[in-house]
């Protein structure tokens, strides 16, 4: 196809510098930060998969 | 050597730079609905339709449809929004169709747009603690299977031919060790058919293994795809979805319409995903994919990658040669590097970033949490495990799978691995509010939006949302995707999605009154 263009080349505002380093934190298994995660994690209720019922789409 | 040394002028590059050449892009998300109570008055349905009617009537985001769009979707059953896109009831679900985007940015941007219009009606209508909304596939109890569905706009002269798209086949099934999003267990072997050898078959006559042995596989569409090409999209479910709807000129254009992948929560998998596969039909367009590595049983090896739990993701070739998923990968991003690096920034940094993921893949797949989500909700549910002390067949695994894509920021286990500062964001919380009300303005999307906005604007109230019709046979505006009428004027067709017809829809719609 030939390269086709229209209007601002950049139509949302930019995204923030990336981080030092650039890309993702690699993850920290055992880091004292998990113990949110976990907190997060424990609050799920157990039946709740048993719950969920979804009728089939596309 | 890290791929870094191969990229450090990429690393740093952001994909907004800078469009993806000559791509349209579009996803479309059905979400699932968690009723948080063990008798519910109401059905998932009821909650859904209240939150669409909020959305339109009260909020008034765009305009719902005043006439019939098919069968299932009758007079009200959706609309345009402002940004273009659409939201909608399909199959008892709530879906959202993002506008045509023309970078990565926008279309990822544009993809948390929908997820925060619907999150935000649900915590305005005061249903958080009832109800969450699920951005998955799958649910564990009943096997029901729902979609996430891309879009990318391909020349005609695509070659659409079995032979034609055998790469593309290959791509897919392979993608997936970057792209899933895991799952627990697998739908059950009774309800499960797979294509072999021509034949559609059970998978039990297979020996495949039942959700009872599974413990975790990195996709949750592959037990539902059944098929490498075919034109429907329900019960025979394909890798490539043949159906003709270029949704735009015919004679240009063709629509590739893929339902084989995951809805990912991650915002750097999103793009990945759009980009790798941008990029591959790129060097199919251009005669440059691989034609040495056509799969033997393409849908048994989707199944077979995604349940290996060695992952080791060994492929069978017709070639008879036995490449691993990873390896095949390394092939297309190889032919990507040499035809396709320095072509535009977004094109360098997915290279970049498919080279990083690939590497990573060879090593502890805890180096991909953040950014790929299969490994993401594992690294979750094996910490659990081990603190917790449960087997894989603890009923709690499935529960923080569903909650790993609930899109409540205070529940869902992605915003906490997001909080935590492990995810890495390719947009920003204030892109994704624009794009809530704002459409691309490279795309036919821009006039679109013009559209909604004017009947919004030249309605008082919510008049624009009352399906009453007093004028006639006519309603008083149908809109679709590539053409639009106001009553009283012509219609107006858009047929090519790279332009935004801004000028000749305000011209168009000066002096209409609707």
């Amino acid at each position: 196809m030939p390269e086709r263009r229209e209007g601002p080349v950049d139509p949302m505002p930019k995204s923030p510098p990336p981080e030092e380093g650039g890309g993702p934190r690699r993850p920290e298994p055992g880091s004292p930060d998990k113990d949110n995660l976990m907190k997060r994690m424990r609050k799920v209720d157990p039946k709740q998969a048993e719950r969920y019922r979804q009728r089939t789409g596309e | 050597m890290s791929w870094q040394h191969y990229f450090p002028e990429i690393w740093a590059a952001q994909p907004h730079e800078c469009m993806m050449l000559n791509r349209i892009f579009g996803l479309e998300t059905e979400y699932g609905l968690l009723i948080h109570e063990d008798r519910p008055d109401s059905s998932p349905t009821w909650f859904s339709q209240k939150i669409r009617d909020h959305l339109f009537h009260v909020q008034r985001r765009g305009v719902l449809d005043l006439h019939h769009r098919g069968h299932d979707e009758p007079p009200g059953n959706g609309g345009f929004l402002t940004n273009a896109g659409r939201i909608y009831m399909d199959m008892g679900h709530l879906e959202y169709a993002s506008p045509e985007c023309h970078s990565l940015t926008d279309v990822v941007a544009s993809d948390r747009a929908g997820d925060l219009l619907l999150q935000q009606t649900i915590e305005q209508l005061g249903f958080s603690d009832r109800v969450s909304l699920i951005k998955n596939n799958i649910d564990h109890e009943t096997d029901a299977t729902f979609g996430s569905h891309e879009n990318y706009l391909v020349s005609r002269r695509f070659p659409f031919s079995r032979r034609g798209m055998a790469p593309l086949v290959t791509f897919l099934v392979t993608r997936q060790i970057f792209t899933g999003s895991g799952r627990v267990g697998s739908a059950g072997p009774q309800d499960a058919w797979i294509q072999m050898d021509r034949l559609i078959i059970p998978r039990s006559t297979i020996g495949a293994r039942g959700r009872a042995s599974l413990p975790f596989q990195i996709s949750q569409r592959t037990d539902h795809i059944v098929n490498d090409f075919f034109e429907w999209v329900q019960h025979n479910r394909a890798i490539v979805n043949t159906r003709d709807e270029p949704l735009a000129d015919p004679n240009q254009y063709r629509r590739i319409h893929l339902l084989l992948g995951d809805s990912n929560m991650t915002e750097y998998a999103t793009a990945l995903k759009l980009g790798t596969t941008g990029l591959v039909l790129q060097l199919i367009e251009e005669g440059h994919a691989p034609q040495d590595l056509e799969i033997n049983e393409p849908v048994e090896a989707l199944q077979e990658i995604s349940q290996d739990q060695e992952r080791r993701w060994s492929v069978q070739l017709q070639s008879h040669e036995t490449m691993s998923a990873l390896e095949i990968q390394e092939r297309f991003l190889d032919c990507a590097l040499k035809y396709c690096k320095g072509q535009d920034e977004e094109t360098d940094w997915v290279l970049a970033q498919w080279a990083s993921v690939l590497h990573d893949l060879h090593g502890d797949y805890q180096k991909l949490v953040g950014r790929v989500d299969w490994a993401s909700k594992l690294w979750l549910l094996e910490s659990f495990r081990e603190a917790e002390h449960l087997d894989w067949d603890d009923p709690m695994l499935k529960s923080l799978d569903l909650e790993y894509h609930n899109l409540n920021q205070a529940k869902g286990l992605y915003y906490g691995l997001l909080d935590e500062g492990r995810v890495p964001r390719l947009t920003t919380d204030a892109l994704i509010r624009i794009a809530m009300e704002e459409a691309p303005k490279n795309t036919r999307a821009y006039g679109r939006s013009a559209l909604v906005k004017h009947l919004l604007k030249d309605r008082s109230g919510s008049e624009a949302n009352q399906l009453t019709e007093s004028g006639g046979l006519f309603p008083s505006y149908v809109i679709n995707w590539s053409i639009f009428q106001v009553r009283g004027r012509a219609p107006f067709p858009m047929p090519d999605p790279f332009r935004t017809y801004l000028d000749d829809v305000r011209v168009h719609l000066e002096s209409v009154i609707v």
